[in-house]
């Protein structure tokens, strides 16, 4: 890669001449966690130069926190804990020709005004500012959990409310305790994994609280960190009240019923001095959105084609700033997906540019039919990729509102069914997937939907209350 | 003991506005606050806008302060560093009836000194801010009103004072007033006692008990409590939007911010004193309100809820400024609610003339500088700027709040600065660090390492605001 001081437009229109170091790379990845890392590793197998560029000292992302085990399981075929699941993946990149920038924040994403599109990157660092020119870039920046404020939970603003990651943070990274007595509100997978730590460090857990009349989290982690250490989950109930001056010292509790409203009469106090938040990830798209593009309002993620492309030509995404997924083994292979198709994407515009001014139009532009939009119906919440470009097949990645006993997948398109599965349950705890093949595409005109409906009148009917 | 001409309790942006102000003149000055940091009581928990005058009704103390104090905030804002936008706003009208009253406010906010009113129809409504709603008919335009960060104001206010040679006294809640053999006071307070010949009483809510203490004026507060909302930042900042006011309050408003988030200001219920919490009730009536204003406002970008209750004597409902009619030497700024924040500047004015009626020599200084340098911003300094700071002091291109762009020493400059912060929530009003959508899930534990070290002291010994709220409570394990 070179340094250079490089010549651009200014905002104001005008050139100048700016002293800020320039590099230039095939595919540039953001963020250096396992979407990150999995998605530069793929590039560079399918020889592109990679720059991966990560906001802190090291790479891992969030796996750094996460010391309990259970990752590795598909991809690796072994049970290693998040630093361990991040190391195998780290040691890759220091094996490889991966150019890595820690400590690096891209604070901008511009389209290069020259004839070929490409991507213009600005960093900061302690180093300094730095621009980076790019075939494509690869968005893998993760998600951010949902805060108190989002779910409007009312009351007075103590210390002693964190949100389930930080406490995690505070827990495993730097050592410090967060509190004597929690409540957990939200069975997410994250609230299960630190009700557990923080019995194992002798905070009393009293309970973990979820607004859903199930749990949120994967049924390991039920098993796994409340049941073996005798911790009660609440389901229907959620936090209407937050109480202390300084620090907190206690919440409301109330039931809800079946619109999830509180229920009046049921206000009971649960004295603590730690409430912990595991309500929702959302994925952390403000730079995208900066850099133009168009978000699924279903996932708050990118509306990606089937090869992970956003709307934007050239920029892709994956892992859980696409769509919030509950194992990292699937965003390894997710990000292994995006990072193949960014090279292919970059060693296309390098031809195109090679081939001299005739031929700059986007790659394999003209190549392409119509795409077709993908569509939830249903109980399907979301489905991702929001279009399909190229029809020799892909998998669809959904998942259910609510959990069914017996679900069926349909994919139609228009009056035309594409297929249907066998009945069977759903959560909305698991994300899933459907093949559509090559074949069933030649029969899609305009969209395809993915509903999963459910079947009523069966024997297991009674139970999915 | 230390001696002082002027004490005055209470460092709001009132309290601070008035230090500034009076700093010109070679008098001592101090100021003493009970909190731990200025700008904690109601001027934290307020919406920014700097509302035009129009509201209050002709020949009340509100009236005469309101107008003027828009009229100095592009001085202000120009002399201290603040941000602050004079965009102006819409009171939005539904009906007949809306419109009716929309044309009794532009009569008496020309009564008040406000300039530029305008009844406008809906294509005018349109080209000033294409969001609101379709559904108004028409109109009050209002040119001069604008919005600052309120936090922003009061801090900046403090460190011109303060570099003028005003003394802040933080953690100092007032215990006593006497009075001393030469007629003036002596404040006793948590930390140490002074005397001052003249007391300025700016102590927002708490200003019945502190007029009681040395003497003055009866007063019974109400504490008229308000629930504000701040979403996400949008692509661009809304203007401030009303809705046509009622009798008790001026209706739920819409507006940007300097910083381009949008807020929902406010409900008002009067509640127990002290109450901060926030109430399911009012944030959807804010919700509500505010979507009626801008049908397309998405509510899930809901950043931050927050509460605070407006300054308001009883029976009274106006500010009251003046030298205390029962107490040689006191002057009252007591009573200031909505607007507050709009009318500090001329409060500040206000009491100047006050206490040069008070018989204190108002000799200026030399040496008085009304410029403040503020801080850098690193988010919105240029690439070139960017690049230098950075050479100067890596620190700069080290990112610690990711959602506001705020590196490592734009937190470590507002510890540093004088006034400076001394818990996250101080370090939040002063960069931003911890205020964006995150809301601090990812940089708080990086600011509590930043302030214990800064401070000389452990993380556990950092708050999140006042003193009793710990963020964590000791190391895990010993021996790391």
């Amino acid at each position: 890669m070179t340094e250079q001081a490089v010549l651009h437009t200014s905002a104001t229109g005008g050139a100048v001449e700016e002293q800020v170091p320039s590099m230039e790379c095939d595919v540039a990845v953001i963020g250096g966690g396992p979407a990150g890392m999995g998605a530069a590793l793929a590039a560079e197998r399918a020889g592109s130069q990679v720059l991966l560029i990560e906001r802190n000292e090291h790479l891992g992302g969030i796996l750094r926190q996460c010391i309990h085990p259970g990752f590795g399981l598909s991809h690796f075929k072994e049970e290693l804990t998040g630093p361990e699941y991040a190391q195998r993946f780290i040691d890759q990149v220091k094996r490889t020709d991966i150019e890595v920038l820690t400590e690096s924040m891209v604070i901008a994403i511009d389209r290069e005004p020259d004839e070929a599109p490409g991507h213009l990157l600005t960093i900061m660092s302690p180093d300094g500012m730095r621009r980076v020119r790019c075939g494509s870039v690869v968005l893998a920046m993760g998600c951010r959990e949902r805060t108190r404020s989002e779910i409007k939970i009312p009351g007075s603003r103590p210390a002693g409310v964190f949100t389930a990651g930080l406490a995690q943070r505070y827990l495993n990274i730097e050592n410090l305790a967060p509190g004597h007595r929690a409540v957990i509100l939200g069975s997410g997978d994250i609230g299960l994994i630190m009700a557990r730590r923080l019995s194992l460090e002798g905070c009393e857990v009293e309970g973990v609280y979820e607004l859903m009349p199930y749990a949120n989290g994967l049924a390991r982690n039920v098993k796994n960190c409340l049941e073996d250490f005798g911790i009660p989950l609440h389901l229907s109930c959620t936090v209407t009240r937050i109480i202390g001056r300084g620090r907190l010292e206690a919440v409301e509790i109330s039931q809800v019923d079946d619109a999830l409203k509180p229920i009046s009469g049921t206000e009971r106090t649960v004295p603590c001095d730690m409430l912990l938040l595991s309500v929702g990830l959302i994925p952390e798209n403000e730079l995208a959105c900066a850099a133009g593009v168009q978000l699924d309002p279903r996932t708050r993620g990118a509306a990606v084609d089937d090869r992970l492309m956003t709307t934007v030509p050239g920029v892709f995404s994956c892992g859980n700033v696409l769509h919030v997924h509950d194992l990292a083994d699937n965003v390894t292979a997710e990000a292994e997906r995006a990072g193949a198709a960014a090279a292919a994407w970059a060693a296309e515009r390098q031809r195109a540019r090679q081939g001299g001014p005739g031929c700059a139009s986007e790659p394999d532009a003209d190549l392409e039919q119509v795409p077709l939009e993908v569509r939830p119906s249903g109980l399907a919440g979301y489905v991702v990729p929001a279009r399909i470009s190229d029809r020799s097949g892909c998998r669809l990645f959904f998942r259910v509102r609510k959990p069914v006993e017996r679900g069926r997948i349909r994919i139609t398109s228009g009056d035309v069914t594409l297929f249907e599965g066998k009945p069977r349950p759903f959560k909305p705890s698991c994300m899933e997937s459907a093949p559509v093949t090559g074949r069933m595409l030649a029969e899609a005109h305009g969209e395809v939907t993915l509903s999963i409906e459910e079947i009523t009148g069966g024997p297991c009917d009674d139970q999915i209350r | 003991m230390d001696r002082y001409d002027i004490v005055i309790v209470g460092g709001g942006i009132v309290g601070c506005a008035i230090a500034r102000q009076l700093a010109r003149y070679d008098l001592a000055i101090a100021v003493v606050e009970a909190a731990n940091d200025i700008a904690c009581g109601s001027t934290k928990a307020n919406g920014g806008l700097v509302h035009a005058g129009y509201d209050p009704a002709p020949g009340t103390c509100k009236a005469r302060v309101n107008a003027r104090g828009c009229e100095l905030y592009g001085r202000w804002s120009e002399e201290l560093g603040f941000a602050f936008r004079r965009c102006g706003s819409m009171v939005l009208a539904f009906s007949d009836g809306d419109r009716a009253q929309l044309e009794r406010l532009r009569v008496q906010g020309e009564r008040n000194g406000v300039q530029g009113l305008e009844l406008i129809g809906p294509d005018v409504i349109r080209e000033h801010e294409p969001r609101a709603s379709a559904e108004a008919t028409s109109a009050l335009w209002c040119p001069s009103t604008g919005y600052v960060d309120p936090f922003e104001v009061a801090i900046a206010a403090a460190e011109n004072a303060a570099a003028n040679g005003v003394a802040f006294m933080r953690e100092a809640p007032v215990r006593a007033i006497e009075r001393t053999g030469d007629g003036g006071f002596r404040i006793v307070t948590d930390r140490a006692a002074m005397e001052g010949r003249v007391l300025i009483n700016a102590a927002g809510n708490e200003c019945a008990d502190i007029s009681r203490m040395a003497g003055g004026e009866t007063m019974e507060m109400a504490w008229r409590q308000g629930n504000i909302v701040v979403l996400d930042h949008e692509a661009r900042p809304l203007m401030p939007l009303y809705p046509t006011p009622t009798p008790v309050s001026k209706g739920v408003i819409v507006t940007g911010t300097v910083h381009g988030n949008t807020v929902i200001t406010a409900t008002a219920h009067e509640r127990a004193a002290g109450d901060t919490e926030t109430y399911a009730d009012d944030i959807e009536a804010l919700l509500a309100g505010a979507r009626k204003l801008v049908p397309d406002l998405d509510c899930r970008r809901v950043v931050r809820a927050f509460a605070g209750g407006r300054a308001v004597i009883r029976g009274l409902n106006d500010f009251m400024i003046r030298r205390s009619s029962c107490r040689p030497g006191l002057i009252q700024a007591a009573g200031i609610q909505s607007p507050g924040v709009a009318s500090a500047p001329a409060i500040a004015e206000r009491v100047e003339e006050l206490v040069r009626e008070e018989g204190l020599a108002l000799a200026p200084r030399a040496d008085w500088d009304p410029h403040r340098c503020a801080p850098t911003d690193f988010d919105t300094a240029s690439l070139e700027q960017q690049q230098a700071l950075i050479e100067l002091d890596p620190a700069w291109g080290r990112i610690v709040c990711r959602c506001e762009t705020v590196p490592e020493a734009e937190i470590v400059e507002a510890i540093r600065r004088d006034p400076g912060a001394v818990s996250v929530e101080g370090v939040k009003r002063r960069c931003r660090a911890g205020m964006g959508r995150c809301q601090s899930g990812f940089c708080q534990s990086k600011v509590v390492r930043i302030l214990a070290r800064e401070l000389e002291c452990d993380p556990w010994d950092v708050p999140l605001e006042d003193a009793g709220s710990p963020i964590v409570y000791g190391p895990v394990k010993e021996g790391r």
